[in-house]
């Protein structure tokens, strides 16, 4: 019921906002009425789709990639108190230093745009995902420890049965941010590098379209990156549910 | 035949009675924790025999638990023996499963359902996969699990969910079952109901039995042998034998019984004062 709810609001709202529109006699290059957006998608369409496609590639990749990376890193932090010590400020260096700062530095050092936007993205969703499953890596039952202890599991079977089962609550919640985190990142960092080469992402489009005063465009544009974003982390939060839904006390019987 | 306090001669005469029966021999066992400034526990001389129910009672904090963790080498001792010498198993590291530890909370996995949390020890001990699916079903009916293998930990009540953990530790089918106040959450009829079972399944699979545990009734009820233990540093105080008492149902409504828990009850305060 929640849901249903909350579309309605928001129908409401874009109704409300059209219904202003003509009844202020808005212009329509300052506010263009949701109408009008929807008529630049379809009249946009393919640049749009395929500004959309790259723009979700990059995300997507960069999303993958920090998955990996963070969680073989959490894992040998995990078992390595040193290497944790020794390399987790170089973690919180990247995460504290704004993108927008190092994203020049890295269109200089990286020739491809798209891999240098991709860079950017990773960067900004590396972080969450690597300390919420060292965290939850970490949070292993002291009880379910002396369990393996005692039958003599070796460090494989630890991690499969009991460390890393253990750490997924943690990294799916680190999932969820770092899923929004890397779409910013892939349009931040295509604004400051530039065009992705061959087709540009939706971060170009805006610029573009800023350019040739064409605002319902740019309207689209970030209706696309908002609409995306939402079914990203939609999608993350599905994934969680069904993994998730029988044992973890956050799924009760209800939902 | 009562229970009686033995002393040093008793103890003697029984080594040497049983001695190919003595199961686990501890000697001189100490245990400092990192950081304290006192033993935790100091100089526990302890014997365990073969089909032995064991108890070991005191008040919460002599070291019970860290007794039973270091039987099972799950902490170290800082100084004296720990033998296992008929078996050797303890540190035979090909089959660690002789010995099952039953956990003061079920200590389930709860992103396993019944099945797969009774059937995890085999997995890490590497036993043929084949066989295992019997010998789980056998576990199962054993601890009347029947139709709950699908269930995840959060959908059963305590007192189902010591059972599968009564299960995990049995499915190895270990010659020693040590237990840390294992029904100490439970209301006072799945308790008794469940230690009914212990018995049973002792008796079935001729088990050995160490059980700490803190209620005086249960270790009357449930043991051969009982060890009185004492706080700060945790110290053996006494120890009782019931040898050649025949427990059924009905024994703990009768005076006998009470007679006995008054005596292991005395001696419990007299240990918290020594």
């Amino acid at each position: 019921m929640p849901k249903t709810y909350s579309i309605i609001v928001i129908v409401s709202l874009f109704i409300l906002w059209e219904i202003l529109f003509h009844a202020l006699n808005l212009r329509w290059y300052l506010l263009p009425p949701p109408s009008m957006i929807l008529e630049s998608i379809q009249s946009n369409f393919i640049s749009l789709m395929g500004s959309l496609a790259v723009t979700i590639k990059v995300t997507l990749t960069a999303l993958i990639a920090s998955v990996i990376i963070s969680v073989c890193l959490a894992i040998i932090f995990y078992f390595s108190r040193i290497v944790e010590r020794s390399m987790m400020p170089i973690t919180v260096i990247l995460q504290v230093t704004p993108i927008i700062a190092i994203a020049p530095l890295i269109s200089i050092w990286v020739d491809s745009s798209q891999m240098a936007t991709l860079i950017c993205a990773f960067l900004v969703a590396f972080f969450p995902l690597l300390t919420n499953t060292i965290a939850g890596l970490k949070s292993t039952d002291r009880n379910h420890l002396d369990l393996m202890k005692l039958y003599r599991a070796n460090k494989y079977q630890l991690l499969r049965f009991v460390v890393l089962p253990n750490a997924l609550p943690y990294f799916l919640s680190g999932l969820k941010i770092s899923t929004g985190l890397a779409l910013i990142g892939a349009i931040v960092g295509e604004f400051v590098i530039g065009p992705i080469s061959g087709h540009s992402g939706l971060a170009y489009r805006i610029i573009e379209s800023g350019y040739q005063l064409e605002i319902p465009k740019m309207f689209a544009s970030v209706f696309l990156i908002s609409i995306t974003g939402i079914l990203l982390y939609n999608a993350v939060r599905l994934l969680s549910f069904m993994i998730l839904r029988n044992w973890h006390s956050s799924f009760s019987e209800a939902e | 035949m009562s229970l009686r306090v033995l002393s040093d001669t008793d103890r003697q005469s029984k080594l040497v009675d049983g001695q190919s029966n003595v199961l686990a021999q501890l000697k001189g066992v100490s245990k400092k924790f990192a950081g304290a400034s006192h033993n935790a526990l100091e100089d526990i001389k302890l014997e365990v025999f073969q089909k032995d129910f064991l108890s070991i009672v005191g008040p919460s904090g002599c070291g019970k638990t860290s007794l039973l963790k270091m039987m099972c080498g799950l902490i170290k001792p800082s100084s004296g023996t720990i033998d296992w010498p008929t078996s050797n198993f303890q540190n035979s590291p090909e089959n660690p499963a002789n010995l099952s530890y039953v956990f003061q909370e079920p200590n389930l996995l709860p992103w396993m359902n019944v099945y797969e949390n009774i059937k995890l020890p085999l997995k890490i001990v590497k036993e043929d996969i084949y066989s295992a699916d019997e010998k789980i079903y056998e576990i199962i009916n054993l601890v009347g699990l029947q139709g709950f293998e699908g269930y995840y930990p959060r959908q059963l009540s305590g007192g189902m969910s010591m059972r599968v953990s009564i299960a995990r530790a049995l499915v190895t089918q270990p010659r020693v079952l040590l237990m840390d106040e294992p029904f100490s959450a439970l209301d006072e009829t799945r308790r008794f109901e469940l230690s009914q079972e212990i018995l049973k399944i002792k008796k079935e699979k001729n088990l050995t039995v160490i059980y700490v545990t803190h209620s005086i009734y249960e270790s009357v009820y449930l043991s051969d042998r009982i060890y009185v233990m004492q706080p700060n540093p945790g110290k053996v105080f006494e120890e009782f034998d019931f040898a050649g008492i025949e427990k059924n149902e009905d024994y703990r409504f009768t005076s006998e019984f009470f007679e006995q828990a008054k005596v292991v009850s005395d001696s419990l305060k007299r240990a918290q004062h020594a």
